[in-house]
């Protein structure tokens, strides 16, 4: 009985662990995914930029469109979490 | 400075700022319109343009022609100081290799000013020192006297041994011509092993530079045909890329000029090349056969650019379409100051 009990706590336990571990994920590799992108697209936009201050609104958004990847990243966290 | 960034970065931030620069170039209905205006229109033309600064800064000691011819070599060298400055890594080697033409064609600039007793300051004024061989040496080269002690500053130069080779026939017959073949055939052959020492992004300079000998020789091919030559060509002509002298010197020996076109697109690469071959089967002036392939090599220049986005492509294009402005600005303006009509002036330009 004790035993069943043990096993019931360990499994609540490792399921409530193991969401926390796949929101971390998410959110982690879409946060590296992000990073790439946005390693090009700010070279690419600073250069823009230097050589024409014009364009840096434009740079900038198309230098922070990446980000949107780890808002899904984060939607899916809160996701696990709180379902 | 010690470059510690590696990844795509560098590369990615060079060529978007080499691309809008490309972008700021002049466009081609601003050549129509400077075709239709007088020398100081142009001038004032120029001077709102990216070469604004040059144009103010030497306003005070130049007019006319001189101020143009001085103010587009300033920019020109001052440009391509500023893209060796830019480029990273691997990159900056194979600017600098491409640039080391320009001491070429200063070191003939000189030579030939020398042997027809032009003024130093006029030799000056069209020198262009994006090389190897930077304005203070151009300097101490240009305040030697006779054509010989030209040849003996150049000591430290990396193309002497050649200089020297050449240099007694050269100053004796008063033509420099064959002094010329031999410099660019080492430039040439320097450029090949630059692109495969293993540099990264090597073979991507090497596709560069067997474009360009490809459209060197060929351009030499129909200007062999078009005088009629009928001397050893061979030595006219550059090693390492599609075709061999030998194969070459074969083909300017050919009678008719649709076998030669012929041969030539059945081994050559790139189909705009392969078009623009077509397109030379009627007979054309020698002139308007240069500005075809010109044209053609840069076209190609763009499609490479476009496949390697963040290779030496974009430097390499900039460089030439840049290097085509300010040749195309001094055309016109030369063209103006000779009293030539717009019709004529066109056809030298590279648009």
């Amino acid at each position: 009985m004790a035993a069943e009990l043990m096993t019931v706590e360990v499994a609540t336990a490792t399921a409530a662990g193991m969401k926390a571990i796949g929101a971390g994920i998410a959110v982690g590799l879409t946060g590296i995914a992000s990073g790439i992108g946005e390693m090009a697209i700010g070279s690419a936009a600073v250069g823009a930029v230097a050589e024409n201050k014009d364009m840096f609104g434009l740079a900038l958004v198309f230098t922070v469109l990446p980000e949107t990847i780890v808002i899904f990243g984060l939607v899916v966290a809160l996701l696990i979490m709180f379902q | 400075m010690v470059q510690t960034s590696s990844g795509p970065g560098p590369y990615i931030y060079v060529s978007t700022r080499l691309r809008v620069r490309k972008a700021k170039l002049l466009a081609s209905e601003e050549y129509q319109r400077m075709l239709n205006m007088s020398l100081p229109e142009i001038i004032r033309l120029i001077g709102e343009t990216e070469y604004q600064k040059e144009v103010d800064e030497l306003g005070t000691s130049f007019e006319g022609i001189d101020l143009i011819e001085e103010a587009l070599s300033w920019n020109l060298a001052k440009e391509y100081q500023k893209v060796i400055e830019l480029a990273p890594g691997a990159l900056k080697e194979f600017t600098m290799a491409y640039l080391r033409r320009w001491d070429i064609y200063n070191v003939l600039t000189i030579l030939r000013g020398k042997m027809q007793g032009m003024k130093e300051g006029k030799i000056k004024e069209v020198l262009i020192p994006a090389g190897s061989l930077d304005r203070t040496t151009l300097d101490r080269i240009l305040k030697e006297e006779s054509c010989e002690r030209v040849a003996d500053s150049l000591k430290s130069w990396k193309m002497y041994p050649i200089i020297a080779a050449e240099i007694t026939e050269g100053c004796s017959v008063g033509s420099f011509s064959k002094l010329e073949n031999e410099l660019y055939k080492r430039l040439y052959a320097d450029l090949l092993q630059v692109g495969k020492e293993g540099l990264k992004g090597g073979d991507q300079f090497l596709k560069f530079v067997q474009l360009e000998i490809d459209v060197k020789n060929i351009k030499t091919l129909f200007r062999m045909r078009g005088d009629g030559s009928e001397e050893d060509a061979k030595k006219f002509f550059i090693p390492g890329a599609t075709f061999s002298p030998e194969e070459l010197q074969h083909m300017n020996q050919m009678a008719s000029r649709d076998e030669v076109i012929d041969t030539l697109s059945s081994k050559i690469k790139g189909k705009s090349i392969q078009v623009a071959l077509e397109e030379l089967r009627t007979e054309k002036s020698e002139q308007e056969v240069d500005a075809e392939l010109t044209r053609t090599q840069l076209e190609r220049m763009e499609q490479l650019s476009k496949i390697n986005p963040f290779s030496i492509h974009p430097i390499l294009v900039f460089l030439e379409k840049k290097k085509h402005e300010v040749f195309n600005l001094l055309a016109i303006a030369r063209g103006k100051e000779s009293r030539l009509s717009s019709e004529t002036i066109e056809k030298y330009l590279v648009i």
